[in-house]
């Protein structure tokens, strides 16, 4: 490798990105290229906070049941929500004036609570609660060594987190912080587990004639400007950018008997893709 | 529950839009407004090695009796390098994310062992609970620009480089804290229409804002683009610097709250 010492003043490692700001768009054209995939073979299962473990046994025994059968065919990376705490201390920090970043740190403690909790639960297949400080890094060997593995949903972007465009809620929760990390390790597929069927042309609870939307794509669910959803806003925008996972899956975990043809990539409730060729 | 809103966030859906307009009251506090960011550029500055550093760091010091400062460091060409590399072998962004993270983390340690002397510490992103004490007694920190994403960095539009770098980290710190002032140290007077490296026409921008600066569709700029993008949504830091580091007295005169380089305005 030869230090480059043309009279600029900086002194360059030869590289093909040398000298640049990396922020010239014809550079940043440059670097696209297949990615590896580091565990192709996982998948990603999101189980909600309020929608499944809030529920307590009621909702959460049949899913645990159904996920403990699934570890027999399947490696599974589940992350967990926070639930009515995040809420409640969401609640407490926007009257107290603090910030998006330091909403997004108090978020951790309680997905990382729900995990610990479902990792109880689990703990007689093995599977268990890592703690976010080596989770990311130790992720291929523990699931090498363990059917599966148990984190807290939330991406670890804590003081870090974007200020979102409207309000002060942290945009980046359990539900991006499940599908960035599919993403990066190139995971089968991503299950967000959740109480409802999926996404719906129209709120379900104010009209009952509102029908199930069984798969769509990023752009049609963005035209559509549904008032609300059933996973993080942000998820559109980050599945838009997606290189390796290509679309996720909405379904509702009150019928656990659906997590594993989600696996197996059937359709059973909202499939949600990058775009049409997905 | 304490507040009505409190209720219905309980109740209802965080990605309603109504409810999140709500949550825009009480006003952010400011955890920090006396302190300052202050983001000592990789490639521009620290790679030049002595020359440009030692006197920017003696201009640092200087400048400790009246101004609190957290400083960030960016990552530059070995980054560059380790990019290049890693793209070609096939690495996510989130893993060049990690090799980043390690770059403008060598380039911390550095600028704090210069540093060590006067009580400064370099602190990771699990010590920043000690930050205010750290400022209060010795008056500055040092940091690692990268914001902590690791494996969870979110992919760009184009390409593979991580989106969110060093600029990014350094402001989001800037946002949070709501600090006093966001100061870029670089090796360009500011802001050009192009690379100035590249194109010796390019002219000099002293002030522009966000939009102003979107409307141009410049192909490349001097901050990272996200930085552009967020202090739009910004609660608290609404303004940011880009100065010229090998000029002596401009960081001065930055802290100081004078305009010498490209102020860029959300």
């Amino acid at each position: 490798m030869v230090s480059d010492d043309r009279p600029d003043g900086r002194h360059h490692l030869d590289s093909l990105l040398m000298r640049e700001t990396l922020l010239d768009r014809a550079v940043m054209a440059a670097t696209e290229a297949p990615t590896v995939a580091m565990l192709p073979h996982c998948h990603v299962v999101k189980v909600g906070g309020r929608s499944i473990l809030d529920g307590g046994r009621r909702s959460t025994y049949p899913l645990v049941e159904a996920i403990s059968r699934a570890l027999a065919r399947h490696k599974l990376i589940l992350g967990t929500g926070g639930g009515a705490r995040t809420r409640h201390v969401f609640s407490i920090g926007l009257d107290l004036g603090l910030p998006s970043g330091v909403l997004a740190q108090l978020a951790i403690a309680d997905a990382l609570g729900n995990a610990h909790m479902l990792g109880t639960l689990l703990a007689p297949y093995g599977v268990v609660a890592i703690p976010p400080e080596i989770f990311g890094h130790l992720l291929p060997l523990f699931i090498q060594a363990a059917p599966g593995v148990i984190f807290n949903g939330d991406p670890p972007f804590g003081l870090w987190e974007h200020p979102p465009g409207t309000g002060k809620i942290p945009p980046h929760r359990s539900d991006a912080g499940s599908f960035l990390l599919a993403e990066c390790f190139g995971c089968a597929t991503v299950t967000l587990v959740k109480d409802v069927d999926g996404i719906y042309d129209r709120d379900p609870k104010e009209h009952p004639s509102a029908k199930l939307i069984e798969e769509i794509t990023v752009a049609e669910l963005a035209d559509r400007n549904l008032p609300t959803l059933p996973f993080d806003r942000i998820l559109l925008e980050l599945l838009g950018s997606a290189r390796q996972v290509t679309r996720f899956q909405v379904i509702n975990g009150l019928k656990p008997e659906l997590l594993e043809p989600a696996l197996r990539g059937e359709r059973v409730g909202t499939i949600v893709r990058r775009d049409a060729s997905d | 529950m304490l507040t009505e809103l409190g209720a219905a966030l309980v109740a209802g859906s965080l990605t309603d839009e109504e409810l999140l307009a709500r949550t825009d009251v009480p006003a952010t506090v400011r955890i920090l407004p006396e302190a300052n960011v202050i983001k000592i550029g990789g490639q521009s500055l620290i790679d030049r090695g002595r020359s440009a550093v030692f006197p920017l760091l003696d201009e640092l010091v200087a400048n400790l009796p009246d101004h609190k400062m957290i400083i960030g460091t960016g990552a530059g060409t070995r980054a560059r390098h380790a990019y290049s590399v890693g793209i070609d072998l096939g690495m996510p962004t989130g893993v060049l994310s990690v090799l980043g993270t390690f770059v403008s983390m060598q380039n911390a340690r550095m600028i704090h062992y210069l540093l060590a002397r006067h009580g400064i510490p370099f602190i990771e992103p699990a010590q920043f609970p000690q930050l205010p004490l750290y400022l209060s007694e010795r008056r500055a920190v040092v940091f690692f620009g990268m914001p902590p994403y690791t494996f969870w960095q979110p992919n760009p539009k184009i390409g593979r480089i991580p989106p969110h770098r060093t600029d990014t980290g350094a402001y989001l710190v800037s946002e949070v804290f709501g600090t006093r002032s966001m100061i870029y140290v670089k090796d360009e007077d500011g802001l050009y229409t192009a690379d100035p490296k590249k194109e010796p026409g390019a002219t000099f921008i002293p002030s522009i804002t966000v939009e102003e600066l979107e409307a141009l569709c410049l192909d490349d700029v001097v901050v990272e683009r996200s930085v552009l993008d967020m202090m739009k949504n910004a609660k608290s830091s609404r303004s940011i610097q880009i100065i010229n580091g090998l000029v002596p007295g401009n960081l001065t005169r930055a802290l100081n709250g004078e305009h010498v380089g490209t102020i860029i305005s959300g």
